[in-house]
């Protein structure tokens, strides 16, 4: 640090001072102090509070600390920071039986970002720099988040005080990608993209989506601007944030982020498949884009194995009936609705009538023949699998009942006895 | 709402909680701390159904038991409020292999003593496969609450954030910050060899009958299949203690019919097949244990 930059901070101090404190202190008195601090290596923001303190008595609570987004945990009280509105959406909710809009959206400052719930409209805009105090965080679907509430403060401040470009990119592998995150960069290859027109503000704008993908998982992406991007290609994005729909993560970019196409052997292929996940994982995910769970069934939900589908929009009939469209001759169908457990959490998975058909080892057609009793094949398909550990990949949903995966595949899962055994017996020598 | 999860969980650790905390709000679940801290509302078990009783005269509420290889498990149902769970309990011919979802219950009759217990949600016959693979699991969870909890002890101050840093679960992370809170510093040790013997026990088992096991055979076959083996095996020097097992089993199959074998019967013709008194007490025990066999009256035993 230069000696000019220390003056500016030394300046600081003493403006404040001179407004609330009793105590007088010599300029080079507050200045040897200062050094000393700096010395042993205390970071310089602390060092002025601990001599605003110092000097200035009980006049400076702790609580005007400007923390950085990074360091907040959640249930803090009392936080107070200054960053850059990356993104801002209004939503309207009902909170008990009354409509109210809120807006959400994205925090970034030098250490990282963190999403945001603004409960009242502070007449926040994408871009602004603001000084938020009396704010408090929560923790909401496995992430940090931030509240601003009703006695919530905020001031536009200075563009200068978090400048974008001291907004640093972080890197993140798909895998950790969730809602809320802002500058983001990640290397992925492009394994699908299509191309759409939209209509923004009367405006017709080309959008580009899709999936990416790396070694560790897949998510969506939107493009705001055209980079040529095309399948195949392995980029480097930087300066993205990250949506989700139903717990799907989604990559959001537009002209503003930075693509580089790298070399296409850097993600191969074959090294893109659906990633195994414990079960916890995905709950507190809310969703994910093509994964693969293990756990045990617990539960054959009602109205699975044969079931009849009205002819008109193939919802599953009740008593012959269709909610929508009354008494219908229904279509027989095939499908298991489960739980799938693995003691760190449980969730619904939905099999449809090819699957079904092959983890039964029978035939929609060979199930019609034998029996007809519906409360037959039930049974028979509890009896079959109930307490049996198996595998479903497919895209994981989260809604307010929980996470539902939509299975594109099914099989029994691989578990050997003796080998697991083995394996545990060793390592508990280890404990 | 989050649908709570089903623990893993041997009786012996599940047995253990004296713990239980209540939810917050109208709607919250409570959850019973488990000393390795589980946070148990729900819990997923397999072993050997060895009874089922009515509690009442009125036959409304019924009781059963389901032995693990660390302790017994106790459920109790009610046919108002747990109808299927009732009936399924009651249509089992005991004893057999279930495995059954349910929810932790705790009863406490004074301050400072809690006793937990089972109120099923479903309950099902599964076969001997199914049982062994979930003491593996269960093995292999509670050893993660072992590792947790170690983790944990050394923390200056032991806290849900670092836990989950370490990468485990949210609802685990939490339970063990509470157990530690309630239980104070807890031996894992014992449930250290816990697992152990739960791991020899499903390796003994599985190498006892793996090979009639797998394929499903019918009782018939598997008898005859073991009179062959046996013939052979009798000739050489039996040292190994799962062949003691299964010479004893082959006997008790030999003799049991309708009402069971007797102790001393069986003690008599296993004398012949050159075991010891000390052997074959040692191998009843044991298959008893594993649930091979049970004493429906005292001095006879059957073959499960």
């Amino acid at each position: 640090m230069t000696d000019e930059e220390i003056q500016t901070y030394i300046n600081d101090i003493l403006e404040i001072l001179a407004d609330s404190s009793e105590k007088k202190v010599t300029r080079e008195e507050l200045e040897k102090e200062f050094k000393k601090f700096l010395e042993y290596g205390v970071p310089i923001e602390h060092a002025k509070q601990t001599l605003l303190k110092k000097f200035g008595g009980n006049f400076v609570p702790t609580s005007t600390e400007r923390s950085l987004l990074a360091d907040i945990v959640p249930n803090q009280k009392s936080i107070n920071v200054i960053s850059r509105v990356v993104t801002i959406n209004p939503k309207n909710v009902t909170i008990k039986g009354e409509d109210r809009k809120i807006f959400f959206g994205i925090l970034a400052d030098e250490s990282g970002t963190i999403p945001f719930t603004a409960w009242n409209n502070f007449d926040l805009e994408k871009g602004d720099v603001v000084e938020i105090s009396n704010a408090y965080s929560t923790e909401w679907q496995g992430a940090i988040k931030i509240n601003l509430g009703d006695r919530t403060k905020i001031e536009k401040t200075d563009d200068s005080k978090v400048p974008e470009s001291s907004i640093e990119p972080k890197e993140y592998k798909i895998k950790d990608l969730k809602s809320g995150l802002g500058s983001v960069e990640v290397t992925a290859r492009i394994l699908q993209i299509n191309q759409r027109e939209v209509d923004v503000n009367e405006v017709k704008k080309k959008v580009f989506s899709g999936t990416i993908g790396d070694e560790t998982g897949k998510a969506q992406f939107t493009s705001w601007h055209d980079f040529k991007l095309e399948e195949e290609d392995v980029v480097k994005i930087t300066g993205g944030y990250v949506k989700s729909w139903k717990g799907i993560p989604q990559l959001t970019f537009d002209e503003k982020a930075t693509v580089k196409k790298l070399d296409s052997s850097k993600i191969e292929k074959k090294d893109i498949s659906a990633k195994k996940l414990p079960i916890h994982e995905l709950v507190e995910k809310y969703g994910a884009l093509d994964v693969e769970v293990e756990g045990t069934i617990i539960q054959i939900k009602e109205r699975s194995g044969l079931v009849h589908r009205c002819p008109e929009c193939n919802r599953v009939l009740l008593n012959n009936e269709c909610n929508i469209h009354g008494a219908v001759k229904g279509v027989t169908d095939l499908r298991i609705k489960l739980i799938l457990d693995d003691g760190t959490g449980a969730i619904t998975g939905i099999i449809n009538r090819e699957l079904t058909e092959k983890l039964l080892g029978k035939t929609l057609k060979e199930l019609e023949k034998s029996k007809t009793d519906e409360k037959l094949i039930f049974e028979d398909i509890n009896k079959t699998l109930f307490a049996h550990i198996i595998k479903i990949r497919g895209n994981a949903l989260g809604d307010d009942f929980g996470v539902s995966i939509i299975a594109k595949d099914v099989g029994l899962a691989d578990f050997d006895i003796v080998s697991e055994s083995e394996r545990l017996i060793q390592e508990l020598e280890g404990l | 709402m989050k649908r709570e999860q089903a623990w893993r969980i041997f009786s012996g650790e599940f047995n253990d909680s004296t713990v239980e905390i209540e939810g917050s709000g109208e709607k919250s679940p409570s959850y019973v701390i488990t000393p390795l801290g589980s946070k148990v509302n729900r819990l997923f078990a397999i072993g050997v159904l060895t009874d089922v009783e009515h509690v009442s005269e009125s036959e409304d509420m019924i009781r059963a038991h389901i032995s693990d290889p660390t302790g017994v498990f106790t459920l109790y149902a009610g046919r108002q409020y747990q109808p299927e769970a009732t009936e399924q309990l009651l249509a089992i011919e005991v004893p057999a292999f279930v495995a059954v979802v349910g929810k932790a219950r705790t009863y406490q009759p004074e301050e400072g003593t809690l006793y937990v217990s089972i109120r099923p949600e479903s309950v099902r016959e599964v076969n001997a496969e199914t049982r062994d693979r979930w003491i593996v699991e269960t093995c292999d969870h509670t050893k993660q609450r072992i590792e947790a909890m170690i983790e944990a002890l050394k923390m200056n101050q032991p806290n849900a954030y670092d836990l989950r840093k370490l990468g485990y679960s949210k609802d685990l992370s939490e339970g063990i910050v509470t157990a530690i809170k309630n239980y104070g510093k807890i031996d894992v040790s014992k449930y250290i060899s816990l697992v152990k013997e739960s791991l020899q026990y499903s390796i003994s088992s599985k190498d006892l009958f793996s090979p009639v096991k797998e394929k499903e055979k019918p009782r018939e076959e598997k008898t005859l299949k073991s009179k062959e083996e046996k013939v052979e095996s009798s000739e050489k020097e039996v040292d190994d203690s799962q062949d003691i097992e299964q010479i004893v089993l082959d006997v008790i199959k030999d003799i049991e019919g309708e009402d069971g074998a007797s102790w001393d019967s069986i003690v008599e013709n296993c004398k012949t097949k050159k075991l010891d008194e000390n052997m074959i007490e040692e191998a009843l025990t044991s298959l008893m244990d594993k649930g091979f066999i049970f004493e429906p009256v005292l001095g006879t035993i059957k073959t499960t």
